[in-house]
């Protein structure tokens, strides 16, 4: 006797029941809608046209072809390094704290751990640099001590204002983030998954070649991904430190709005801001990607 | 639908013990299951019946005490080298797998050829119906499908040993019911020794060749389902085991207790009393006679289960006592109607308050 | 035996780790903020020193204000949203979802260049332009706090509950799923309040002068002073956000043993 026919989903009629009912406008959520609309999709919008129009208002695409060579390509080619470099370390350091505190941690000390992770997610910005001049500005306790050591890191030719040094600091704020991002899904995995691997005969390993990675990997291409998008465009902790010397897209795109430079270039700001947003929206493309298939098994 | 029998192994757990800080989780606990034979260990949560399945399985550890399987060491195995299949609560398959890849699971970790690994999942799927589903993911299976897989998945290895911990307990009452059958069904059709942990009765009784009942970590007492049910051996398994009322009662002599005004034989494995002693008798309800009466003991509440239905009388006590009856004999009476209780055996079993 | 040691030597490496991304250059920088004049022996001279600007009042006043609004008006916006998406309007959730982590995404410097083009000039004047985009700044983080403070609570049956007693969905939220849900619904305001206090990016570009923009032009004065501020800042921060997450997870401790006993 068969028993597939007769195992009552009552799940699925449930969702069968919702798509039959008519289209309904969700008025609850109409004031979400409406301040989404204007804060931030119409303003993004303008930026689309205005990137779409020459100086005499017509129509054209000629705000785009700086960004395909010279210091704008370059500028473009930079942030994309930064964020890959410093999303990448900031994930797999990241991942590694959320790894810890998720398996060791007690409750109470996860809450604290989390606040504090959360703290250093969003101190990227002014506090951030400053506190970096002070750890590793040339001046600082710090650099002096290795220097006593032996260890002397100016003269190896590192600086804080350059790309590497752009890239240490950014790990500060990106490692954080990775744990926010990341420990759900590593929480996510259950004890039955590593017991059901032990009973059927195989060793930690084949568990974490065969279970876990494969069902973290989606998770971990996320946060990536979303820590990509904040390295490329992140612009406070850059513009407090760099003078100019390491040219990054978000600060050169600042520099145009504020009039920094030669004002009759208000166009090419807002291509600049399109392409960044195109770079962001393949980061976002993918997470959306990545979310969809993490949620999936995760039930 | 394909007959296979292997021929099962004898299980003996003897004397194992685990504390967890200050709880004795299992004291001295042992037990012997004979090949092919399906065993359930009964008692509420924290009894200790899971502990002694988990250490079976290697994922726990014993504080003393050995298990073997035909006479072999197990404890000295590492947990994936005891060829012992194992069922969990709920959401132990992998979901990143289809219901395929699950099954296969153990087959590939043992390196088996693709030829042996393909025709042991038609096999396994053949089992338990789920061929159409062999390329589903787990989130895409319903709760009792899940189960099944899950099933398949521990018994294509060929297990020494099955271990099924509370496999049902996340299920709908329905699907209950009949995976519980179907489990059942091919553990009896596979052969396997079979060990089965959970804290719903019904379940227990329905499914084993004997039924372990268990408190604080032992053994109370492990019978058929019958005899655990009739021949309790203790008041804590013939409270746990069925419906029964406690009826306050005084005891006449060490031998003899008066319950609802009848003098009654005490049973053997009662607790000891001695004369004067207010005591609580068991009585099960089907044990209760029910009669009508001008004045007295009033229905409050009846019940229809299908061919038999119960009422619950009160008849003065501080708890209603119920009786059971065929529903054609409970026409007869309606809730509010005065009755005469009765007690139907010679013998009940009492403990002391 | 075996796991014990692989355990405490990841514990060991990680903490190290730690040591030497995180702690060293904190404690480099509390030092060097604690340098006293002509960087003489230690004492709070730096910290001291903010205070005696000009503008520190007025600035640091205005930066609270805009804090507290932003917090304010993302609870007024985002409590009834995730309470209906959690109710009869589910199949929006995914979609909400999207829109609350496109701020992360979207480089906001693209924003702030939107934001001049696209945003009324009465608003372009009014310090309520600034709480506006903080609040869409703060939404990848509220949406999710309070996403997930919803989860833990029985919504639907409170609501139910409350409606069927003739409760307004106004008078439901605030006296029934606001102090249900206190713990998540004070975080999200701390989280946006403080986004509203430190935030940078937008508030230089569309030409505001807050507590934070302040900071740095008067940093170039004195780099230990500033040193000295973000510290403090810092510290401040993370002393707030473990108190709230410790008295909360006492609640949810409490209220636990309570339902156990009950």
């Amino acid at each position: 006797m068969s028993l597939t026919n007769t195992v009552p989903e009552s799940e699925k009629t449930r969702e069968l029941g919702n798509s039959r009912r008519k289209f309904q406008f969700p008025f609850p959520l109409l004031p979400f809608f409406l301040f989404v609309g204007f804060f931030l999709v119409w303003p993004l919008s303008k930026v689309l046209i205005a990137s779409l129009k020459s100086n005499n208002e017509s129509w054209t695409f000629s705000n785009y072809t700086p960004l395909f060579h010279g210091i704008y390509f370059h500028a473009f080619v930079t942030s994309i390094r930064i964020g890959v470099v410093t999303a990448l370390l900031g994930a797999l350091i990241g991942a590694l704290f959320a790894y810890v505190i998720d398996a060791y941690a007690g409750p109470r000390l996860t809450s604290i751990l989390d606040s504090i992770a959360a703290v250093f997610a969003n101190s990227g910005g002014v506090p951030l640099a400053f506190t970096f001049l002070a750890s590793f500005g040339a001046n600082a306790g710090l650099i002096k001590l290795l220097k006593s050591l032996g260890w002397d890191l100016y003269a190896e030719g590192f600086s804080i204002f350059s790309f590497t040094g752009i890239c240490a600091v950014y790990i500060f704020f990106q490692a954080p983030l990775m744990v926010l991002v990341f420990k759900p899904a590593l929480s996510g995995l259950r004890k039955e998954w590593k017991e059901a691997n032990t009973s059927l005969g195989g060793s930690p390993w084949t568990y974490i070649r065969r279970v876990a990675i494969p069902i973290l990997f989606p998770s971990f291409i996320g946060s990536f991904l979303l820590l990509f998008a904040g390295g490329f465009s992140a612009y406070a902790t850059a513009r407090a430190l760099t003078v100019g010397n390491v040219p990054l897209i978000p600060l050169i795109i600042g520099d145009l709005i504020n009039g920094n430079v030669i004002s009759d270039k208000t166009h090419l700001g807002a291509s600049l801001a399109i392409g960044a947003i195109a770079i962001a929206a393949v980061a976002m493309s993918g997470y959306v990607w990545a979310q969809r298939k993490s949620s999936q098994w995760r039930r | 639908m394909s007959k296979r029998v292997t021929s099962g192994s004898e299980l003996v757990i003897s004397g194992i013990s685990r504390a967890f800080g200050a709880v004795q989780a299992l004291d001295r606990f042992s037990l012997t299951i004979a090949p092919g034979e399906l065993v359930c260990l009964l008692g509420p949560s924290g009894c200790g019946k899971t502990t002694a399945l988990r250490i079976v399985a290697g994922l726990e550890k014993s504080d003393a005490g050995t298990v073997m399987i035909d006479g072999e060491d197990l404890l000295a195995k590492d947990a994936n080298q005891r060829d012992i299949g194992m069922v969990f609560q709920s959401y132990s398959l992998f979901p990143n797998m289809t219901v395929a890849e699950n099954i296969a699971y153990g087959l590939r970790v043992r390196k088996k050829s693709k030829e042996q690994i393909n025709k042991r999942v038609a096999e396994m799927l053949e089992l338990v119906s789920l061929q159409s589903k062999m390329n589903s993911f787990p989130h895409q299976l319903s709760g009792g499908q899940q189960q099944r897989v899950a099933l398949a998945r521990a018994l294509a290895i060929e297990p020494r040993v099955l271990l099924l911990d509370e496999p049902l307990s996340a299920l709908d009452a329905q699907v209950r019911t009949q995976i519980r059958d179907e489990i059942r069904r091919i553990q009896i059709e596979s052969g396997t020794t079979t060990l089965f942990v959970t804290h719903d009765q019904e379940e227990a009784m329905a499914i084993s060749d004997r039924v372990g009942v268990m408190q604080h970590g032992r053994l109370e007492q492990i019978d058929t389902p019958n005899t655990l049910y009739n021949k309790p051996e203790t008041t804590f398994v013939a409270g746990f085991v069925g419906i029964t009322n406690y009826i306050p009662s005084v005891a006449d002599s060490k031998n003899e207790v008066q319950v609802l005004g009848q003098v009654l034989e005490i049973s053997e494995h009662s607790s000891v009393v001695k004369k004067g002693e207010e005591v609580r008798a068991l009585v099960r309800p089907e044990s209760i006679h029910v009669e009508k009466a001008s004045h007295g003991a009033k229905i409050i509440t009846k019940s229809f289960l299908g061919p038999m239905t119960r009422v619950g009388v009160d008849a003065g006590l501080a708890e209603l006592i119920y009786a059971e009856m065929s529903s054609k004999e409970a026409k007869k009476f309606d809730t509010g109607d005065h009755v005469k209780i009765s007690i139907t055996t010679e013998m009940v079993m009492v403990e002391s308050v | 035996m075996k796991i014990n040691l692989s355990k405490y030597s990841t514990i060991g490496l990680v903490s190290l780790l730690s040591l030497i991304i995180f702690v060293i250059p904190y404690s480099a920088s509390l030092e060097y903020s604690l340098r006293g004049k002509f960087g003489k022996g230690h004492d709070l001279t730096n910290y001291l020193w903010i205070f005696h600007q000009e503008g520190f009042l007025s600035h640091l006043s205005l930066s609270l204000e805009l804090g507290l609004l932003a917090g304010l008006l993302n609870l007024v916006l985002m409590v009834p949203t995730a309470t209906f998406l959690h109710l009869s309007l589910q199949r929006y959730k995914s979609l909400v979802d999207f829109i609350c982590i496109l701020p992360l995404m979207i480089p906001v410097v693209s924003l702030a260049v939107g934001a001049e083009y696209a945003m009324p000039s009465f608003l372009q004047n009014s310090q309520m332009e600034l709480v506006f985009f903080f609040v869409i700044l703060a939404l990848p983080f509220t949406f999710r706090v309070l996403d997930s403070a919803l989860s833990a609570i029985p919504l639907k049956t409170l609501v139910e509950a409350s409606r069927s007693l003739g409760a307004s969905w106004p008078a439901t939220i605030m006296r029934v799923i606001v102090p249900a849900a206190k713990g998540g619904i004070s975080s999200a305001f701390f989280l946006s309040f403080a986004l509203g206090i430190g935030e940078y990016t937008i508030t230089s570009l569309l030409h505001w002068d807050t507590f934070t923009t302040w900071t740095v032009d008067i940093s170039q004065q004195n780099v230990l002073g500033s040193i000295a501020l973000s510290t403090f800042s810092f510290l401040f921060a993370i002393a707030l956000l473990v108190t709230i997450a410790l008295v909360s997870s006492n609640r949810k401790k409490k209220q636990k043993e309570l339902g156990e006993t009950s």
